[in-house]
This record gives structure tokens, sequence and C-alpha cells, in this order.
């Protein structure tokens, strides 16, 4: 069995033929060198580097949107874009991400906005050995549409849908390279620790056993500024809030991303705030993820993406709460 | 023993998600100085195919959107009434509102008081403050299906005479022989007549008699309230789940996406605001 | 959608983050910076909202000019002719002295530069001034004569090498946020020392190895007895004070009058914390001072800032990593309104106009004769002044006195008083409303230029959107009406030219230039175009040459409470809210965070007052009476009372004494006596 390899060239002219069809939007390397998902062109091209800093489900959950428009005592609806988007860049914990908020944005009530953006857009996800600082990258698997696996250099091309098969056809005749390399790449992507997860389902289990007490959370919500950070960089985090604004001719309605932690959160007109206070609010931020969404979807919504522990300036994301509260009462 | 699968039916998903239905304002009456009931038809003709305990999302541009309980039954007649407090931005604008105004609305979203399961069972129906505002839903639904229903008594407790709502009604229930129906305020202040009882609700949930093993009860009322009357529920032998409570929470979508409504794993506005007493209970910060 | 690199319009932290615009040119959102030095990748709350109010439908777009009292929309040539001719009126009329103008931390720094040449170049008087007035006036004066520099002497990375963290009068954690969480992650991570020197129970202080509860006011004696102890266990840096210091044997007289049992009585603490705080601080390897307005809003705010850089030189700790005197400056841009010489005294770069030799060399670069050698007005003089009539005409760019001058109706009666008041905006303020002209500004994100931030990094602001309405940057609008007002020497193509002339004139920026500062930005003093910037100010040698001791006594506060005004108020800031919160209170979820005045008072305070947390209460001062809602906190010490000055249905600076520093002109905003009732 042979597969297919494009170099980054070979693959940036593919890229750009997709724009045909597809809304392209590819890691890019901005002004200073920080890395988003964007539009071809709007920087080099910045593939490689590992999970990019942004939340990465904000290319269907942006952080501020219109949901609706008001005029003349009539509403409309935002249109899906004319074009269905391409995006690469999801690792596989992203695309994990997107595969549960998929779900949950599809849950008794579809969630319109943010299936106009979704619906037909092509996932492609980034792994191999393109990490920061050399990390091999988890092979996502079936995950997404399509997957390009980096050995170092250029990338191995695996649709895993119909449409990634398609877009395949369509790059036509390319080097064929033996799988070798392949294989040693998801040989080593097996074995990538699971350290991580182990960590996650022990805090789980104590927080569905009820075994992590106030003061626990009490000491990591010292240590918290409420800067939303957290929540605004998870692809897991759906929250938002709505607020309408004059423009010239009507009235929009946007939503813009919001956070658990802050103490308006769900403070109710009467003033009655079932998280008004601290402990509550940082619990919530690990509980959610680990115990409440547990019971309601059967498994844990946190996929190791990493962001809020990078993101937090205090140093108390998932990961460093977990590993604080398993050695304190695992 | 009530029935499990109270309140689970979901209304149709509308589409699109955050567009609102026109309606009319067709009456407004004041119930007191903060509280004005308004009485809504739909433009487009469509039923509201609302259940006692729903919630709609009412809708002013530029002001926002504001759950807000449905305070009457379809058993009335195709209609909608909402029983509106004056707090802050979105609530003035109503209380401004003329008849012959329209306003956008979206739903009806949430769990209902599952009338189903009630069903041949004694009713407590307890409400607080703006509590009784979704409560007559249920009273009216009540009323007209009088028949299916076990002697069904009303309690009702507000601050002081001038927070009592649908004053006209609450006497018409008292004189009627559908219901037992009690009222009682907190305070009364120097000049005002009020011949009827004071004190707190619980007092009146302390002087009930009432048939334990058929009897289901219902609270709707603000925060504080929930703990105190179930105490007294509970010390009366009432069991968890023959307690029904309606639960507020700050809402923004009413559809289960922006998470300001949850409680642990639930949404109040999909999973409720309805729930039966125990399947709550043991959730931190549900009361 | 599009993104552009900018800089935070916030703090003084200077995060720089990349605004998300959309294809309607309205801005949609915001992405930190991941490679940005102080931000990597994270951002506060205020931040992450910086651009919501932007597109806010309350911005003023078209000039107005009030006729009959009421305010017309007219065209920018009508209003621009009115203020040159009004001012010049009053200028005739009252002298050249009689015109203030008021520049602002809000804006760039070339705007500041602009501000203040128009001031002395064009209206050739030295009344220019701006809010550094009010926060940190006491620091330029009190550490130019200690160290011979006004800034913070180290770099935001610092925070992170510390041994020994010594914060007073700043609430890091909620003002400058992501300079407190550096504090944090230090004291977390590496088991750094904190001692917390102030009167709340702020974030920091639950984390502090040592917190100090000292009374409002009494920071002089507390320093002294610091000192005092310091000295007499032998444990101050005699090499460091021999070598790099003068005038060590007057601090030793002045703090041998403050053992720590005459200073515990004093301050209300005991005689045991200072010893330990001082213990610490000296033991520690690499100590640092972090002090903000808690230490500077004082009539004897010179002092304070004085016995702070003593205390660092006494034990060696300034000119290398981890260590220095830290004022953490309020605004965005305040380090760079004052570098560019939005002071009456000096001009950019802190030239002194009474020098004439400076003087003559702006008069070349500017090609003006006779700059003006007197220092008349300060901002809270000119207000004085207005009220009592010597001051006529005030031009106000970006800031609103209203709310963040003290004693709000003493304000008032000054800008009714005046014949002329210019007030050039983004938004409509209650300062505004007494305008006789009302200039449409552009916010940060539609204009180019450049913030300094605490640090002393210069960084660029980058536009992203197209001016609103009829909106127009600062900087135009100063160069036309120099330009209205017959001077030829303010035309510039870019705002990079006019970077380039504020580097000719002035030394600690002379290195600085749009391409150098493209990315990361550059710390001054950066003298040429070789220089890499300067992380450490005084490394090997003070600014001034030697660091030289400044002892002070302690004197009261202005205003201490009494029988009938039992309480001290503090005054200041949240974390939500910035200021006179014209731009947080426009901005969704920082609004709804804290949508009403508050006061924040201790529990028992509450309860022996009837006061239930969250209900309404009354504070007054002898100037008035606001009605705010009762924030009950253990974060307030008993008999403290803690007042944000971002409400205008609740102003603190209703409040405020109107007592200055006499040097700094600085005002007492963190003491006065206040009484509470419960309001019904
Ligand atoms: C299920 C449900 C049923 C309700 N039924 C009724 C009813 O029948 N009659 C009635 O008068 N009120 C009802 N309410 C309360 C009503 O929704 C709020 O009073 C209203 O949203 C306040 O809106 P506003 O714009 O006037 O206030 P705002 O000016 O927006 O805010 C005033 C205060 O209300 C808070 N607030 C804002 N939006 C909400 C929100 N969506 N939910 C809760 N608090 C909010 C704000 O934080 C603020 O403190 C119900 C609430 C829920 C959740
Ligand atoms: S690691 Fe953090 S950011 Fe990533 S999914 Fe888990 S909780 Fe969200
Ligand atoms: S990122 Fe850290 S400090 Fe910020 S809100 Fe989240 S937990 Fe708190
Ligand atoms: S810390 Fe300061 S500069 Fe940084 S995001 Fe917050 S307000 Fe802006
Ligand atoms: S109201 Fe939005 S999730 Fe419940």
């Amino acid at each position: 069995m042979k597969v297919l390899v494009l170099t980054e060239q070979k693959l940036m002219e593919f890229l750009a033929s997709a724009r045909t069809a597809y809304d392209v939007r590819v890691p890019v390397s901005l002004h200073d060198g920080t890395r988003v998902i964007g539009r071809l062109g709007e920087g080099p091209l910045a593939i490689k580097g590992g999970a990019i800093n942004q939340k990465i489900t904000s290319i269907f959950f942006p952080h501020m949107e219109t949901v609706l428009k008001c005029s003349n005592g009539g509403f409309e609806s935002p249109e899906p874009a004319p074009k269905p988007m391409l995006v690469v860049g999801f690792t596989k914990q992203d695309a994990d991400c997107l595969e549960f908020i998929d779900r949950f944005y599809n849950d008794k009530f579809r969630d319109d906005v943010y299936f106009n953006k979704r619906d037909n857009a092509v996932i492609v996800c980034v792994s191999g050995r393109c990490g920061a600082n050399g990390k091999l990258l988890k092979v996502s698997g079936d995950n997404c549409d399509m997957e390009l696996i980096c050995d170092g250099q250029d990338y191995i091309v695996r649709a895993y849908t119909d449409v990634g098969k398609s877009l395949i056809e369509d790059i036509g005749s390319t080097e064929i390279v033996p799988e070798e390399t392949l294989e040693q790449i998801e040989k080593e992507s097996d074995q990538l620790c699971v350290e991580g997860l182990d960590l996650l389902n022990a805090a789980s289990k104590l927080l569905l056993e009820d075994k992590v007490p106030d003061e626990f959370w009490q000491s990591i919500s010292d240590r918290c500024i409420a800067c939303t950070s957290c929540n605004l960089a998870c692809p897991t985090c759906t929250c938002f809030d709505v607020f309408d604004r004059t423009n010239g001719c009507g009235i929009d309605r946007w939503r813009i991303w919001d956070s658990c932690q802050l103490d308006g959160f769900m403070r109710e007109a009467s003033g009655h705030n079932p998280m008004g206070q601290e402990l509550i609010r940082t619990r919530r931020r690990i509980h959610h993820k680990l115990a409440a969404d547990v019971t309601r979807w059967g498994h844990i919504t946190c996929y190791q993406c990493g962001r809020c522990d990078n993101v937090c300036p205090t140093g108390i994301g998932i990961m460093s709460v977990c590993k604080e509260m398993v050695e304190k009462y695992g | 023993m009530v029935s499990k699968g109270l309140s689970t039916s979901l209304p149709q998903p509308q589409k699109p998600l955050y567009e609102p239905f026109s309606c009319e304002v067709t009456a407004i009456k004041e119930l007191t100085h903060t509280e004005k009931l308004f009485r809504l038809n739909r433009l487009d003709g469509l039923p509201f195919s609302h259940k006692p305990g729903q919630f709609v999302q009412v809708s002013i541009p530029g002001s926002g959107e504001a759950p807000i309980s449905v305070s009457s039954s379809t058993t009335r007649g195709d209609y909608l009434e909402l029983a509106v407090r004056k707090v802050g931005s979105l609530t003035a604008v109503m209380h401004q509102l003329n008849v012959g105004s329209k306003i956008g609305l979206r739903g009806p979203f949430g769990s209902s008081f599952d009338t189903k399961s009630m069903k041949n069972h004694d009713l407590l129906l307890i409400s607080g403050g703006c509590g009784l505002a979704p409560m007559r839903s249920l009273i009216q639904f009540v009323e007209d299906r009088r028949d299916d229903f076990g002697r069904s008594t009303i309690f009702y407790g507000a601050k002081s005479p001038e927070d009592v709502m649908y004053k006209t009604e609450l006497e018409d229930w008292a004189n009627g022989d559908a219901f037992t129906c009690r009222v009682t305020v907190d305070n009364v202040s120097g000049g005002t007549c009020w011949d009827g009882q004071t004190g707190l609700i619980t007092n009146l949930v302390e002087a009930a008699d009432i048939d334990v093993g058929k009897t289901i009860a219902v609270i709707v009322g603000p925060p504080v309230m929930y703990k105190h009357v179930i105490v007294k529920l509970k010390d009366k032998g009432v069991s968890d789940d023959q307690i029904i409570v309606s639960l507020e929470r700050y809402m923004k979508c009413g559809s289960g996406k922006c998470g300001h409504c949850t409680i642990e794993h639930l949404y109040c506005c999909i999973d409720g605001p309805v729930f039966r007493y125990d399947k709550i209970k043991e959730l931190k910060g549900a009361l | 959608m599009k993104r552009t690199l900018t800089t935070c319009p916030y703090c003084g932290t200077g995060c720089m983050f990349y605004l998300l615009v959309d294809d309607k040119d309205t801005l949609v959102g915001i992405e930190p910076s991941s490679e940005h030095v102080t931000a990597k990748g994270q951002l506060c709350v205020k931040g992450w909202n910086a651009h919501h109010f932007v597109n806010h439908p309350d911005r003023l777009t078209t000039p107005l000019i009030r006729k009959n009292g009421i305010l017309e929309e007219v065209g920018w040539d009508e209003a621009l002719d009115l203020v040159v001719s009004k001012l010049k009126q009053a200028q005739s009329a009252g002298g050249k002295d009689s015109a203030m103008f008021v520049s602002s931390a809000k804006t760039t720094n070339e705007e500041n530069y602009l501000m203040m040449k128009l001031a002395r170049a064009v209206f050739k008087t030295n009344n220019i001034d701006h809010c550094a007035r009010l926060c940190h006036s006491s620091t330029v004066i009190g550490l130019m004569e200690t160290l011979g520099s006004g800034a913070m002497t180290n770099s935001i990375d610092c925070m992170e090498k510390a041994d020994c963290i010594f914060v007073t009068g700043p609430n890091t954690t909620e003002q400058h946020p992501l300079i407190g969480t550096r504090i944090i992650e230090n004291v977390t991570k590496n088991g750094a020392k904190l001692i917390v020197a102030d009167n709340r129970k702020i974030r920091l202080a639950r984390l502090a190895d040592i917190h100090v509860r000292w009374k409002n006011g009494t920071d002089v004696p507390f320093l002294n007895s610091i000192m005092n102890v310091i000295i007499a266990e032998g444990l101050e840096d005699n090499e460091f004070i021999s070598k790099r210091t003068e005038n060590y044997e007057e601090l030793k007289i002045v703090v041998a009058d403050y053992p720590p049992e005459k200073a515990a009585e004093i301050c209300g603490i005991t005689a045991q914390e200072i010893v330990d705080v001082a213990r610490m601080f000296a033991a520690a390897k690499r100590a640092m001072i972090v002090y903000s307005m808690g230490i500077t809003q004082h009539t004897h705010g010179v002092d304070n800032v004085k016995c702070c850089a003593n205390l660092a030189m006494l034990t060696g700790n300034v000119g290398s990593p981890g260590t220095g005197v830290n004022p953490l400056r309020g605004q965005n841009n305040v380090q760079g309104a004052c570098d560019m010489g939005a002071l009456p005294n000096v001009f950019s770069g802190y030239q002194k106009v009474t020098d004439p030799d400076v003087r003559k060399k702006f008069e070349k670069a500017w090609r003006v004769r006779n700059l003006p050698g007197e220092i008349v007005h300060t901002v809270t003089t000119a207000i004085n002044a207005a009220a009592e009539g010597s001051l006529k005409a005030m031009y106000i760019m970006g800031e609103n006195p209203m709310m963040s001058d003290p004693d709000q109706n003493h304000v008032r009666e000054a800008l009714e008083k005046l014949d002329f008041l210019v007030v050039q905006d983004i938004f409509p303020t209650i300062t505004s409303d007494y305008a006789d002209v009302i200039l449409p500004a552009t916010t940060y994100a539609e204009k180019d230029g450049t913030f300094t931030s605490t640090e002393r990094r210069v960084q660029r602001v980058s536009k992203a959107i197209e001016p609103i309405n009829q909106s127009r940057p600062d900087w135009q609008i100063l160069c036309d009406i120099a330009a209205l007002a017959g001077y030829e020497g303010m035309k510039y193509d870019s705002v990079s030219d006019i970077m380039d002339e504020i580097a000719s004139v002035t030394p600690i920026y002379g290195g600085i230039s749009y391409e150098r500062i493209d990315m990361i930005g550059l710390q001054w003093p950066c003298p040429d175009r070789n220089h890499p910037g300067t992380k450490i100010l005084h490394v090997d040698k003070f600014s001034r040459g030697l660091g030289k001791f400044s002892p002070a006594r302690y004197r009261p506060s202005v205003e201490m409470p009494d029988e009938e005004y039992p309480f001290v108020l503090s005054t200041g800031r949240s974390y939500f809210h910035f200021h006179s919160g014209t731009m947080t209170r426009r901005s969704q979820l920082l609004d709804r965070e804290q949508r009403f005045p508050y006061v924040e008072i201790s529990p028992q305070d509450a309860a022996e007052h009837a006061i239930a947390p969250g209900s309404w209460m009354y504070v007054a001062t002898r100037r008035g009476e606001v009605k705010v809602k009762a924030n009950v906190t253990d974060v307030a010490k008993k008999g403290v009372l803690f007042m944000p000055f971002h409400y205008k249905e609740g102003p603190a600076n209703l409040l405020t004494i109107n007592a200055l520093d006499p040097v700094a002109n600085i005002p007492e905003y963190k003491v006065c006596a206040a009484k509470i009732r419960k309001a019904q």
C-alpha cells in the first residue's frame, strides 16, 4: 500500500485550489508570530508548531457574532455563508472537542447560528512530527474529514470521510512514498502517554464521589483573578451572553463569549446568585467538565487540549488543579 | 407515588432558534404597583400551545430578551398572559407598552407541571411573590379540569398587602368551590387596610390539613422560600417525590445553549424550570 | 475578518492583542498575542472586552457647539475656528496663563506631545497637565529627587525574579491584573516571600506571608520604622550605601525617631509586625517594592514615595533584577503622557522648562520664539483658579474631571465659571455637559500611535478600523488647531513623523522609531538608534549620579475621622471598571459585573448600622452625600470604607476632599472622614 505525500508547497497549491469551493482557513503566523487560524495569505503558513493557542472552535463559535437582526418590527436570522469552510489545523484533541460541541449545539434545540458555519465544513487535522518543540502530535484517526500527518517535513495525507476522499482525488497525481514512516509515526502516537487522561479520570472520580471539600476550592480560587481566559480559550466552553445594539438602520442582537468565572454570570434580577462565591465558581469550572457532564453526557468533556493551562496567568488550569486535587485527596 | 417521567416533553424545535415571532398586546392590567399583566396574541395565527409552568422569552429589540413564565392556561383559549414585574431595563420597557403594541416572543420553553401524573391527587399549590404568575397557569388549568383532581388548596404569600398580585382572582378562588385558598402577608405597614392573615407562608403550610398519601405539593416562589416550606412539608410526612418546585435562573437562550441557567448537570431552561424535588435536592446550589 | 496587533487601552501593564474586525468594519473580538513579552497569550477580563465599547451607539460622532444653551451639530471647520478664536480671546483678556490645556493618559504619546507643543509653542503657556497629577505626580517628584528618574526602576518580568515582594498600595490583581498574576506565580511556584501592607484584604493579602493592615495615611511612620529596625539590627547594605548613595546620616537621624513601639501606635498595628516586615524584607537577596496609589494619593504622597526609595536604597535593592522601586502606572499611557511633558514643569523627557538652555533647544526645534519659563497651574490648581475666576478657558482632551477630580461640586462650580470649555472625547461625559464645544475623537482602535507601559516600554497602537462617523484622531485635531492658530510647525504626514520629532528632542526616546518598535516595543531610556533599550534603571549609577536619601517625617492626613464623621473613606478603582466608566460601562460583560455604585464596608460596621448586604445606603462627608449599594466584605477593615469612582450616579468624588500635597499637588483621595446611614 502506498500513501499520498504533499510537500508544504504542494499543500499550499492544493489549499489555494480548494478556494473555489471552500472558504479555506489555515494556521498562519501573524505580525508578531502569533499563530492563529486565518485566511490563506493572511500571513505565512504556520501549520507546524502544535495546537493553536486560540480557542479552536471559535471558527464556528466566534467571540462575538450577530444572532438576529431587527428592523421595522421584523426579525431576520443570519444566513449560512455562501461557501462552506475548509479548516486546517485541528489536533486530535481539538477534533474531539469539536465533535463534542457539535453534539452539544445539536442537542434538543439545534443552534442554527452555529450550524450555519459548521454544516458542510471540512475539518483537516494536523498530526505527526510537527508539534511545539518537535514534539509528536497524536494521530487523529477518523475524528475528522482529512488528516495531514507530518513526517517532520512533508505531510502524509489521509482521508476518512467521503468529502475528504473526494478532496484527495482532486489533488491528482502526487509523489507516492512507502508507508513505513507512517507506520512508525502511528506506533509512536499510540504510545503517547495517557497520564493526562488517567489524571482527569482520577479527578473525575473524586468529584463524582464528592470527596473534594470546599477548602480545596477556596485555596484554588484565592489564586484566580477572574480573567476569564480559561473559558475563553477552551474549545468545549460554549457559554455566551446576549445583548442588543443599535446600528445605523436597525438593531442587532449579538452573542458574546461569557465566563462562569464571573460573579454576574448567574446573578438574577433579585440579586440572588447561585454562583455568588468564588469557590463555587472555581469548582464549577472543573466540576462541570469532569463530573456534571459525565452525568449528562456519559463522559468527561475536557479533551486535554492544554489551552487553559497555557492561558491561565496564575497556573491553575484544569491539569494543574487536578494534579493538586489528586495528590491531596486521591 | 408520583409516576416517573415528570415534565419531560419539549416543544418542537423552532427554526431559526433565535428568531422570535411577533405578538400583539391585546390587554394590559395593573396587578400591583410593580407588576402588570399582559395578554398577547400571535400575529401569525399559530397556536401558542404552552403547558402550565412553561416560560417564554420576551424579546424587545434594543432591550434584549427576558424569560417570563406563562401565567395563563390554554384551557382558557389561545392567548397568552404574562405577569411582569418591573425590575430592570427590559421589564421597564414592557411596562411602557400599550394595547396594540407589538413584541417578539420565543418559546414556549422548558418543562411543565405534569398535570397527567397529578391526576386524582390532592394538590397543595404554594406560591410566594412573583411565583403566583406561573402558578396561576396551573390553577386555571385545574379549575378548568376540576374533576380530574382531588382536593386543591392554594397558599399564597406576599411581602405586604400592596404586593399581593391577582387580588380579585385570589378572592374568587377563595370564595368559589374549586379551591381552598389562603393568602398571607409578611408585614402590614401602618395605614394599610388588610383583613387577611399576616405571617410567613410557612405558617399556612404548618396549619394545613392534608392527606399525606394523596397529596402533591407544588412550590413556586423566591429562593428563600423553598427551604423553609419544604421543611414544613416534610414535617407533615410529604415525601420528596411528592414535591414539585419551579426554579428561576438567569437565562439568556432558553434552549440549553448559553449556560447561564445550569444546576450542576441540569439546565434549568430545558430540564426545568419545573423539577421534582427528589431529582434536584442533592445538587449543589439548586435551592 | 481582519486582525490588527495593538496595545490594550486599559491599564499600564501594556498587554498587546489582536483586534478582530468583521467585513462591516465592526470590532468583533480579541485575540491575545502569544508572543508578546507581557501578555504571553494571556489577558485580563478588561483586555478580553477591550473591543466592546468602540462601536457603541453612544459614541460622539460630530462636532457640537453650544448655541443658546443647546448643543448643535456643526462641521469641523466651524467648531475648530471657534475653539481657536475663543482660546485666543481668553488669553488676550486674561493673559497667556488664563487658559489651561489638559492632556490625557488615554491618548497616545504623539498626541500628548502635540498637546504640550500646542500649549507651549502656539499658546505660549506652561498650563499643560493631565491626570498623572491625580495618580503619580508624587512618584515623578519623589523618585526624581531620590533616584533621578520618576519611573518604575525595573521591568515586569522582575516580578518573577524577586525573592521578596513588598506590595503597598496597589491592588495589583485588579488594577494591573497580569502584573498581579506574575506576583502570584512567583509566590506560589517559587515560594517568594510576599509582604502586603494594605488596609484592605486584597487578593494578594490572602497569599501573603505578612499582611499589615495599618491605618490609612500612616505610611511614613510605618516605612520609617521599618528602616529604624533595619538600621538598629544592622541589616542595612553598607556597601551599597557608601558607594552609591548620599545623605545617609540625615536618614539615620530622622528614622531614629520612629522606633517600632512608637510607630506601631500611630499606625494602629503591633511593633512585632513592623519588626517582622523589616527582617523579612532585609533578609531577602532580591527584594522589590511595588507601590501605587495607596502611597501616592495623599497630602504626604511625595513623602511616602521618598520613604519607599529610601528603604530600597538602604537595603541595596536598586539596579538589579528582581529589586527596585516599582510604581505601577494606572493608565495605559500615563507613563507616556508624563514622558511627553504633558506636565507644567517639563518638556518631553523631563527637560525642565525653567532651564533657559532647554527652552532654547525647543525654540530652535519648533521654530518659535519666547517659550514660557514660568510654571503656573497644575490640573488641580487650575480647577481652583477657575472656581476663583482667574482661569478663563480650558481645553480638555480625553479626561473627565467631573468624575475624577476631588470634590465634584467644586469642580462643577469651576467648570460653570469658565468663559470657554472645549471637551474632546469619545463619549459624552458629565464633564462635556459643561462644554461650549465638544470635539468627537476616535478610540485607540481607529488610530495609529504609541503607548508607553508602566515598564517604560514604548509600544505600537495600530489602526484597526476607520474613524467612526465624523470622529477624528486627537492628533489630527490638534494639528488643525495649531494651523488655524497660525502655527506652521505642526504638520505631519503620519504619526511616525511625530515620533521622529519626539526622538529628536527627547534624549530618553532618542532611539525610538516606528520601525524599531514594530513588534515588541522598546524600554526607555533608549538614547540612540542602536541602543537596545533599558530593562532596569540605575544599574551602575543612579540617573542623578548618587542616590539621595530623602527622609520625611510624619504628617497626619488633612481630614481625620471624628465623632461626627467616624469613618475613613478611601477611594479607588474596581476590577471591572476603569476610571469614570465611560468605556467599561459600555461593555456588556464588564457593565454586568458591577452595574451599581457601591461601597465596601466591613461586616461589623454593616451589622452595627443594620445594613444588609446588597442593600442601598448613604455615605456622606462634609462635601456631600451619595447613595450606593453595600458591598459587605471582610476586604474592608472595620472603620474604613472603600468606594470606586466609576459611577456618575454615585460619584465617589462628590465626597473626596480637595486637599493637595504641597509639592506634587496630588489630591488626598485615600483619606477623608465619612459617615454612613441605611437607605430608608
Ligand atoms: C423561568 C423564569 C421565569 C420567570 N418568570 C417571570 C415572570 O413571570 N414575571 C416576571 O416579572 N419575571 C419573571 N422572571 C424574571 C425575569 O426574567 C427578570 O426579572 C428579567 O429578566 C429582568 O430583565 P430586565 O431586562 O428588566 O432587567 P435587567 O435590566 O436586564 O437586569 C436587572 C437585573 O436582572 C438581572 N437579569 C438580567 N437578565 C436576566 C435574566 N434573563 N434572568 C434573570 N435575571 C436577569 C441582571 O443581572 C440585573 O441584575 C422569570 C425568570 C425565569 C428564569
Ligand atoms: S484542557 Fe482546558 S481548555 Fe482544553 S478542553 Fe480541557 S478544560 Fe478545555
Ligand atoms: S484563567 Fe486562571 S485566573 Fe483566569 S479565570 Fe481562569 S482560573 Fe481564573
Ligand atoms: S492587564 Fe492591563 S493591559 Fe493587560 S489586558 Fe488587563 S487591562 Fe489590558
Ligand atoms: S437559558 Fe441558556 S442554557 Fe438555559
